[in-house]
């Protein structure tokens, strides 16, 4: 789960990284009264997760109460590239000397947490990472011995920034990696980490991305989530304990199956077939015939959707029971989806009798490819 | 011979008790898997299906000898059960959960490293060396016996495989469950050795996915190290970038870390043949076998 960036600055300043004072807004009426502490010049940043923010005209610049009120009203509730603005953080712009890039990822190669640290911050890491992979500079942790002082030292070496900032850029990866651990999380990143001209370090903008598997035991993590604007589908999906993906915008088939393996097969056979999956379910193991119901409502709601392939090796997961549930659920739709089920496993005779008796539109084939034909001959693209 | 696993294998089942453990208990015994103890914390002396159950892994390692154990318990309750296992001395843990923290997992990778020990999963199905035994909770009757080692991340693309070349008559040494997560107790590569080395095993199967870096590791131990023909599939070619397909592992980062196209590369270098449906493994193994 990724936090929004006055998420990020909150817990940043929760474990006392320094960030520039600001204020969160969801509404033009509570500029005056929130801003009154703050000194001007301020920025005013659109609190969305899409990149190209600046560039799309996200953040600005304000030098008196008039204008973050303009600029509030003219960005609140509006969209950036189709994601709609509910809260502005409005911060103090800083002044600095440099832009850093600092973050502590989990790292899958060594299997444990790594160190990021480049002297040309501010921009595109990844950019920086193909261009110019000699300045950035990587430090694994051991969990067995933390983050220590020779790491800044390296860092600093090896990266050619002034080591007056040793003593600060310590403290704060310190910190970051005790919050990178408390928060269960698998990014925590800030870009820029402005160094200022007293030696000091302060964190811009930060991203944070927690282990969706460890939110259970992070409640205020919880708190946050349900602060993010997400999908409607993924959140309906989610309260049935499926997983939705949006795949590709201009898709017009989706995908059900009871495992994320096949799901991806799926996706791929049914591409190098030359068509297009719009979205993708998985089921997780052992999904009864309500659920199935369920998963087959949420898909199909999705208005771009026109062909269905339900991809099915049960095991834990009852032919009979998706069986059963795709009926019931075609039952109650309005006509014009195509719905194509391949079923394999447990009880697959019984869920086949139950879909050839259904009189529906439903297409039983056997077989992971021959539904992949099946969707071509009738017309997917 | 087959691998981990085999007619010989003394398993306890962590958590057996409960529904999970006591369903897949009396599948295994079917099975003809020697389970000889269980192990549910605060129920020890009870038996189920004939199997002794114990409070904790020491008593019923010390009772019975057991060489490994299958961890039938939520995800939250995973890393303390196998701990309990790595301090008792069990050579070989499987866990199946799925949901586990990833942080758990990063301690628990480098503890058993240290430890000496073989942790398989979690988000996995089992082993399974068909024929002899099997510590899992996988639909055994597509399962046959022979001569490819598969492992594979996936489940469900892992069962697809397998009935097909059960179908065509294709049998299998072991089938390991390497697990969908981030960080997997074994990897593909700690695991190829032993498979290089078992002289049932005379071809195998990787069934890898998009993201992390386990395939491209693989390729590099097979350029180097392995006599037997590979042959492998990469799944989530087509999976959107940045977003996590249901496997916490199989992400694609924005600059293209963990691409199946990476992936493809590297083994094609290093001699594996490339499949590109589950389909298309079968066929290269009737080609090949």
């Amino acid at each position: 789960m990724k936090f929004m960036e006055y998420q990020a600055r909150e817990t940043f300043a929760k474990y006392n990284i320094p960030v520039m004072n600001g204020v969160v807004i969801d509404s033009v009426s509570q500029v005056k009264e929130k801003i009154k502490d703050l000194k001007f010049p301020l920025v005013v940043k659109a609190q969305v997760q899409v990149g190209g923010r600046g560039k799309a005209g996200g953040i600005q610049f304000a030098d008196n109460v008039d204008d973050v009120i303009r600029i509030s009203d003219k960005l609140l509730f509006t969209e950036i590239k189709g994601h709609k603005i509910n809260k502005l953080m409005i911060v103090e712009k800083a002044n600095g000397i440099k832009e850093c890039y600092l973050s502590i990822i989990l790292d899958r190669q060594t299997k444990c947490p790594m160190i990021i640290f480049s002297a040309e911050g501010g921009i595109d890491i990844e950019e920086t990472a193909v261009k110019s992979p000699d300045s950035i500079i990587k430090v694994k942790i051991d969990p067995a011995i933390g983050v220590q002082g020779y790491m800044v030292q390296y860092i600093i070496n090896k990266s050619g920034i002034s080591k007056n900032i040793a003593p600060s850029l310590l403290e704060v990866i310190k910190q970051l990696y005790k919050l990178f651990l408390d928060y269960d999380a698998l990014l925590m990143e800030i870009n820029p980490l402005l160094i200022c001209e007293d030696n000091t370090l302060i964190a811009l903008d930060g991203k944070i991305d927690i282990d969706d598997s460890a939110l259970y035991r992070q409640p205020i993590v919880k708190e946050y989530r349900d602060e993010l604007q997400e999908e409607e589908l993924i959140l309906e999906a989610r309260k049935f304990r499926f997983l939705y993906i949006p795949i590709e915008e201009k898709g017009n088939i989706a995908v059900i199956s009871n495992g994320s393996g096949m799901l991806m097969s799926s996706i791929d056979l049914i591409s190098k077939a030359n068509m297009t999956v719009g979205a993708a379910l998985d089921l997780g193991g052992g999904a009864t015939a309500d659920r199935i119901k369920e998963a087959v409502r949420i898909v199909l709601s999705n208005e771009d959707i026109k062909y269905l392939y339900i991809n099915i090796f049960g095991g834990i997961t009852r032919c009979n029971e998706v069986a059963q549930g795709v009926k019931e659920a075609m039952e109650i739709q309005p006509k014009g989806k195509c719905v194509v089920v391949r079923l394999e496993g447990t009880n697959k005779e019984e869920g086949v009798n139950i879909l050839n008796s259904s009189n529906l539109d439903i297409v039983s084939v056997d077989g992971l490819v021959d539904g992949v034909k099946a969707l071509a001959e009738r017309g997917a693209v | 011979m087959s691998i981990l696993v085999n007619e010989n294998t003394k398993l306890i089942i962590q958590g057996i008790t409960g529904r999970e453990g006591t369903f897949h208990a009396e599948q295994m015994l079917q099975y003809g898997t020697k389970v000889v103890a269980g192990v549910s914390p605060g129920k020890g002396g009870q038996t189920i299906c004939g199997i002794p159950v114990f409070d904790t892994v020491r008593e019923a390692k010390e009772a019975t000898d057991a060489d490994a154990t299958i961890l039938f318990v939520p995800a939250k309750y995973t890393s303390d059960g196998v701990k309990e296992a790595i301090d008792a001395g069990v050579e070989l843990i499987i866990t199946i959960a799925e949901h586990v923290p990833v942080k758990d997992m990063m301690e628990i990778y480098h503890l058993s490293k240290r430890k000496n020990c073989k942790v398989i999963g979690p988000n996995s199905f089992g082993i399974i060396s068909p024929g002899k035994s099997k510590a899992g909770f996988m639909a055994h009757k597509i399962f046959s016996e022979g001569s490819v080692g598969v492992m594979s991340r996936s489940a469900t693309n892992c069962y697809e495989t397998v009935s097909m070349m059960t179908k065509n008559n294709i049998g299998q040494s072991t089938c390991i469950g390497v697990g969908g997560d981030m960080i997997p107790g074994s990897t593909f590569v700690e695991l190829l050795p032993l498979l290089e080395a078992d002289p049932q095993t005379k071809a195998v199967v990787i069934i890898g996915e998009i993201g992390g870096n386990e395939e491209e590791l693989a390729a590099e131990y097979i350029k180097n190290n392995m006599t037997k023909p590979v042959v492998a599939l990469i799944a989530g070619k087509n999976a959107p970038k940045g977003k996590s397909m249901g496997h916490a592992g199989a992400i694609v980062s924005a600059d293209g870390t963990g691409s199946a196209e990476n992936k493809e590369m590297l083994l094609k270098q290093a001699g594996v043949h490339i499949a590109e449906s589950t389909e298309h493994i079968v066929s290269i193994l009737k080609e090949i076998m």
